[in-house]
């Protein structure tokens, strides 16, 4: 019997989409080794778990929710707990949760407790006879990793699914709910003293902006910058920049995009002047679309890209502006 | 305050992905000539900032590896920074270790290496993008890990006051030592290492333990590496025509309305 559990991840006061799109996954591997599929949610008992509880609850034989004081913050320590609590009643064979930040912190906190193995921010995960395999990209996705944890005697084995790796689960009968009693142990060697939201600057943020405008060197020289900024403008978009930019001091590295500088999620990405190294590929290896503009048309990025244009940025990007200006209205 | 920095020696993160190649039979990334491999970004962050408390605080640093031989030059790059001694931990068996096992021989390595108050380790590599060791190595010392870590408020007696960096903000965490951080990139502007440094750095003793100096049985693999793959875009950028830059530049902006992403 065991069985497939799914551990949404709730934040902000909602459920995180993502937890819907590792639900999805979770049921395809239920399929795949006949067992059931299980979710399950953490949080402190009212408004917000409530919600995510509504949202959540299609598809699953049982939904497990854990519901104490000490999980309205997070803190690495109450949320493996939890879920320790959960695959004791549960006794999965595979747990599977969105990767998040969080996640990057509490769910190897929780392998390396109950000592199984774990393969994160993976894009797919299948069934190949009781094994589990799973597909991450390494180096900066430019590589991707095979990976798999047999059955015996590792269990649970766990990932984390990064968004966009699975579609979305299909309507499916609601769970029945079963609540867990949660002994929260204190922890005495970590204290949370506060939480402090970021500044919101204007415009859209980098990390969830729809689009994102990006330079790099090709710009040639910071005085060209304003080219980035007016794309940005008439598309509503974020600005990015690649790390050469940033590491010469042209723009903020908050808006450094790759592997030492933001992740991006965008629907477009418009590349400009990027030449497409592996450090900056990292960090867009989840946008849906990437254009790119460079006058070398043998640029790594034309291999990234979706649409290119090998040309001048300073007579190409102008007329664009002009057209998506008029286009928008 | 004693400080043990795990560094990872990886592929150069600044290759073109064209220059990739990979060694199927050991299943691994290979630098490609003339583009020799570097300390893992994070780690050169968690390095400095290791650097930086032993200024405020005295002490001594440590930077520990595990890998093939040729590990010994991310060692000595540690050095040159500035770390006061280097451990190497290079044994044929311990190369396909999972990250489990690798966080327990390091764990295993820092024990014997001395007495310690923190360990500073960069978030992830830059070349696996594994992100666990540092857990491993954690659990293997009985200690607590706070991940990814942005800032070092203060150190106070035996405890630490830092930042980490959440979805929408960041945390401030009290922590008490010994403990493990995860550093990220946010936290510092590595140094180069100075002329100094990269002169004493040739000389430096490294300690170099196999597996009779770590007397650790390894349990079967977790997890395993069944295989790596170059990531084939066979799709190459649908390249937008015009007879000028602007020409161009109108088409990319009609083609992506035409697809519905402006």
């Amino acid at each position: 019997m065991p069985g497939i559990l799914v551990i949404g991840e709730v934040a902000g006061g909602r459920l995180l989409p993502a937890s819907l799109e590792a639900a999805a996954a979770g049921a395809a591997l239920a399929k795949s080794f006949g067992e059931p599929l299980f979710g399950a949610l953490m949080g402190d008992a009212g408004g917000a778990l409530d919600s995510a509880t509504e949202a959540f609850a299609a598809g699953f034989a049982t939904l497990y929710l854990v519901e104490h004081a000490s999980l309205h913050s997070y803190t690495a320590h109450a949320h493996a707990s939890a879920a320790q609590a959960v695959i004791n009643a549960a006794g999965p064979s595979v747990v599977i949760c969105p990767h998040t930040l969080r996640a990057r912190e509490w769910v190897p906190c929780l392998a390396a407790a109950i000592d199984t193995g774990l393969i994160m921010d993976c894009t797919g995960v299948a069934a190949d006879g009781a094994d589990l395999v799973a597909h991450k990209p390494v180096l900066g996705g430019g590589v991707v990793g095979e990976f798999v944890i047999r059955a015996k005697p590792i269990a649970p084995r766990i990932v984390t699914l990064r968004s966009g790796a699975s579609a979305r689960a299909a309507d499916a009968p609601n769970a029945k709910v079963e609540r867990l009693p949660f002994e929260a142990t204190a922890n005495d060697r970590v204290t949370l003293l506060e939480e402090i939201a970021a500044q919101t600057s204007s415009g859209p943020k980098i990390s969830d902006a729809k689009i994102v405008v990006s330079g790099g060197r090709g710009l040639g020289s910071p005085d060209n910058w304003h080219h980035i900024e007016a794309a940005a403008s008439a598309l509503g978009a974020a600005v990015g920049c690649s790390r050469p930019v940033a590491d010469s001091g042209w723009v903020n590295s908050s808006h450094q995009v790759g592997l030492s500088g933001n992740s991006i999620n965008a629907e477009l990405y418009v590349a400009i002047g990027i030449s497409g190294a592996v450090q900056h590929l990292a960090g867009i290896n989840s946008s849906a679309v990437v254009a790119a503009i460079n006058t070398d048309a043998q640029a790594d990025i034309f291999t990234r890209a979706k649409y290119g244009v090998a040309g001048d940025y300073k007579e190409v990007l102008p007329a664009f502006v002009e057209r998506v200006r008029q286009l928008k209205g | 305050m004693n400080i043990v920095v795990t560094v990872k020696q990886v592929a150069d993160p600044n290759i073109p992905p064209s220059h990739i190649q990979l060694d199927d039979e050991a299943k691994r990334i290979i630098s490609p000539f003339g583009i020799p491999p570097v300390m893992n970004g994070y780690d050169a962050n968690a390095l400095e900032e290791a650097l930086r408390l032993r200024e405020a605080h005295q002490g001594k640093i440590t930077a520990i590896t595990l890998g093939e031989e040729s590990s010994r030059d991310v060692l000595k790059r540690a050095v040159a920074m500035g770390a006061n001694t280097a451990v190497l931990l290079s044994d044929p068996e311990w190369l396909h270790a999972d990250s489990a096992s690798v966080g327990q021989l390091i764990a295993a390595g820092i024990k014997k290496s001395g007495p310690f108050d923190l360990v500073l380790c960069g978030r992830q590599a830059s070349d696996t993008d594994g992100g666990q060791v540092l857990h491993w190595i954690a659990r293997y010392l009985d200690i607590p890990v706070i991940t990814p870590v942005v800032k070092i408020d203060a150190v106070e007696g035996d405890t630490i006051t830092v930042q980490r960096l959440t979805d929408d903000g960041v945390q401030r965490l009290k922590v008490k030592l010994p403990a493990l951080l995860g550093v990220s990139s946010e936290m510092n502007e590595p140094r180069l290492p100075s002329m100094r440094g990269l002169m004493g750095a040739g000389r430096a003793m490294i300690a170099a333990w196999k597996k009779k100096d770590i007397p650790v049985e390894l349990p079967a693999p977790r997890v395993e590496l069944r295989k790596l793959a170059i990531q084939i875009r066979d799709s190459k950028a649908e390249m937008i025509p015009g007879k000028t830059g602007a020409e161009q530049g109108a088409a990319l902006a009609d083609k992506l309305r035409e697809k519905g992403l402006i």
